[in-house]
């Protein structure tokens, strides 16, 4: 563009009239052009500046913030309401199974301190979020609660000396003060918290998406205009002291395209990183974390349904309450949805709909099957009044069932983490490499103008 | 340059406007909420003669529209009106006693649960029923409209007979001429039938088949949901939901079980 030669008739040369006036106007047009020039520079700069802090608040919130503070209460959750499972696990074992005895206690010991560890990360991560913080504060104070709750309810269990199946009455009741406190009051907390990070997730996200376009359509913008001004003042140029290039200026305006070119395609990528870290990572990560913690609560609503008689029925019902959230098919009752479930395999509603897609996601379905097939086995035990029988097929083939359905939620739920921290990390390399290279942009074109503009400003004097 | 400069302005400010109409409509940014209430629960949602409404989820919409910075306004509805309410766009949010259930999820997005409640069982004072197994054998009253009693018998196994009636009043009626020994229902709606009859009818505090009762919104109002469920954990960490059960269902309420806030359904 700049090998456009002006016609010479063209070129109003200031002949006739007054001569000092006409001098006077040369540079000062010059130092006018060259100043509209330097100031959309400076436009397209801010505005590439401000799209990269923007972009890496996004990336930073994401990537850093609400993604660990879903692993670290999800974590949070399981710990606790495995807790839970333990206990009620120990209490009907009574005086048998002493090997799996001293195994829940030494997990109820773990998850204890593996819940401890995961309140102060959540606090960490909490920030100045007065609410989260009530949260996190909330769930500290009960932990210590039911941890004296769980201890007697353990203690007045081995002083009972009972055979398998539910423990005495007065077991039972204070172990239903602990489990009440822990099911009413700290696992909502801490399920909450995790549902509170996805919301902080999906708000900065959705912002993301009206302001990055926006930020680019700013740079587009900014960038033409000062590719416009380079080429005005290239030609002006031209005109008045009859060259054809200017060597510097048109260096600085390759520049000037290869900086607005590179800087949108860098904020477009990151865009397209954000999207994929959201989509097809986080989203995933949240479902199968609240997946996971309904799960969990289930195979301790088996054991309560085991050990406490008079409740029974509810530990049943919230047993198929949660069934039914984690995949739906439409029964009213257990033994309904047991047969449901048993003959579906494909179409999957409920919160693991979505999910169970791929191999990894087959295998997930095939084993929350089996899962439901064994707690049939283990229902129809306990109807039959083999209780004895009952507790073994807890112990054995449930618990079986149960971890080998939790391992291919875990595994499913790794493979979308990985997906969403290589996505974070591509956004941030992506803003990273741009956020160099944007300060000897500027220099590089500041440096050009100077060495264009000065020498025609120099012939003035 | 300047007419490429307004052009390209023109382009970019039309392109912003174009991003502002991709989002749905969200209770967020509206002034006033028309909220749909019970019209026919005593002390959980009740019209007044005067067209006024009282009860426990009428005060909980008001703390959340309150909280939210809305002014509000109510709409009276009946079981069978909550989801057409909400999908017609006449109500903005409905609380009343929705229990949330994933057959409903596809239809309406569900923000809370703000209370738990259970299924209990109404019985005259003198009546030792204290389980659900108790009705083994009983006369329980079956209000059209309603599969409270229908669940005892199919889900629970439980063999009672059900005797049909058209409404709660006549069930309460016939509970006091002792033609059937139970009503079972919610039990903050027993509650509120019990406390207006007066008559010393009493609940068995049999807690089962837990209902989640949530907040009504609008399928894709996501920033609504997540709005509505911030104000429900304000509700219980200032201790405002404890108060307004106490207000309406007494003190006696609270020793039924622990007030906390509820594990919410999140709103995706």
């Amino acid at each position: 563009m700049t090998m456009v030669r002006p016609a010479p008739g063209n070129a109003p040369v200031p002949v006739t009239a007054a001569p000092a006036p006409v001098r006077r106007s040369v540079p000062g047009r010059i130092r006018v052009i060259s100043g509209i020039t330097a100031a959309s520079l400076v436009l397209l700069f801010a505005a590439l500046a401000v799209g990269t802090i923007s972009a890496r608040e996004g990336l930073r919130v994401i990537g850093r913030d609400a993604g660990p503070q879903v692993v670290a209460t999800a974590g949070l959750y399981l710990a606790l309401s495995d807790m839970d499972a333990q206990v009620a696990n120990v209490l009907v074992m009574g005086t048998a199974y002493p090997d799996q005895r001293r195994d829940a206690l030494a997990r109820y010991e773990r998850q204890r301190a593996e819940a401890n560890r995961t309140l102060l990360q959540a606090f960490e991560l909490s920030g100045d979020n007065p609410a989260e913080r009530n949260t996190v504060q909330s769930v500290l104070d009960g932990l210590g609660r039911y941890e004296q709750l769980a201890g007697r309810a353990l203690l007045l269990n081995e002083q009972a000396a009972h055979p398998p199946g539910p423990p005495p009455d007065n077991v039972v009741r204070t172990y239903r003060e602990a489990t009440d406190l822990m099911r009413v009051v700290l696992l909502p907390q801490a399920y909450n918290l995790t549902l509170e990070s996805g919301t902080i997730v999906r708000a900065t996200y959705d912002s993301q998406g009206v302001l990055a376009p926006l930020a680019r359509a700013a740079v587009v913008l900014a960038g033409l205009v000062a590719l416009a001004c380079l080429v005005w003042l290239q030609v002006f140029l031209a005109r008045r002291f009859r060259r054809v290039f200017g060597p510097a200026l048109l260096v600085a305006t390759v520049t000037t395209a290869a900086a607005l070119l590179f800087g949108t395609s860098a904020l477009g990528r990151d865009e397209a990183h954000l999207r994929t870290a959201k989509v097809a990572g986080f989203d995933s990560v949240l479902t199968l974390a609240k997946a996971r913690a309904i799960s969990n609560s289930m195979q301790g609503d088996q054991s309560r349904y085991l050990l406490d008689k008079e409740r029974a029925d509810t530990y049943q019902h919230t047993f198929l309450d949660r069934s039914l959230s984690v995949m739906y098919t439409e029964a009213g009752s257990l033994p309904e949805y047991h047969t449901a479930v048993a003959g579906h395999t494909t179409g999957y509603l409920g919160l693991l709909g979505p999910e169970l897609v791929g191999r990894q996601g087959e295998v997930v379905a095939r084993e929350y099957r089996r899962f439901q097939a064994a707690d049939k086995a283990f229902r129809d035990l306990v109807t039959s009044g083999s209780t004895n029988e009952a507790v073994a097929e807890r112990l054995g083939p449930v618990k079986t069932a149960f971890d080998a359905y939790d391992r291919a939620l875990t595994e499913l739920a790794g493979t979308h983490q990985k997906v969403f921290e290589r996505s974070i990390r591509g956004g941030e390399g992506a803003l990273d490499n741009l956020w160099r290279l944007l300060p000897f942009a500027i220099g590089a074109i500041g440096v050009l103008m100077v060495a264009g503009v000065w020498p025609r400003l120099r012939e003035y004097r | 340059m300047k007419r490429v400069l307004a052009a390209l302005l023109v382009l970019a400010s039309t392109a912003v406007a174009g991003c502002g109409l991709n989002r749905p409509e969200s209770i967020v940014d509206k002034d006033e909420l028309v909220i749909g209430v019970r019209s026919d629960l005593p002390s959980v949602g009740f019209r007044k003669p005067d067209g006024t409404y009282e009860g426990f989820d009428v005060d909980v919409a008001r703390y959340l529209a309150a909280r939210l910075g809305k002014s509000v306004s109510f709409l009276g509805v009946l079981a069978a009106d909550r989801e057409k309410v909400l999908m017609d766009g006449r109500a903005d949010m409905v609380v009343a006693t929705f229990t949330i259930d994933q057959e409903r999820k596809r239809r309406v997005l569900f923000a809370g649960p703000y209370h738990i409640s259970y299924q209990d069982i109404l019985i005259r004072p003198d009546e030792k029923i204290a389980n659900v197994r108790d009705l083994e054998g009983r006369r329980i009253c079956e209000v059209q409209g309603s599969n409270a009693a229908q669940r005892v018998v199919a889900e629970r196994g439980v063999k009672a007979q059900l005797v049909p009636f058209p409404d709660y009043n006549r069930c309460l009626t016939a509970l006091k001429d002792k033609q059937v020994d139970a009503v079972t229902t919610n039990d903050v709606i027993l509650a509120g039938l019990a406390a207006r009859d007066g008559s010393g009818l009493r609940l068995a505090n049999a807690l089962f088949n837990e209902q989640r009762t949530g907040v009504g919104l609008a399928k894709g109002d996501v920033p609504g949901c997540e709005a509505v469920n911030r104000a429900i954990t304000a509700m219980y960490q200032d201790g405002t939901a404890q108060k307004l059960l106490r207000k309406w269902f007494g003190a006696s309420w609270l020793k039924r079980g622990i007030v906390a806030v509820p594990q919410f359904e999140g709103c995706s």
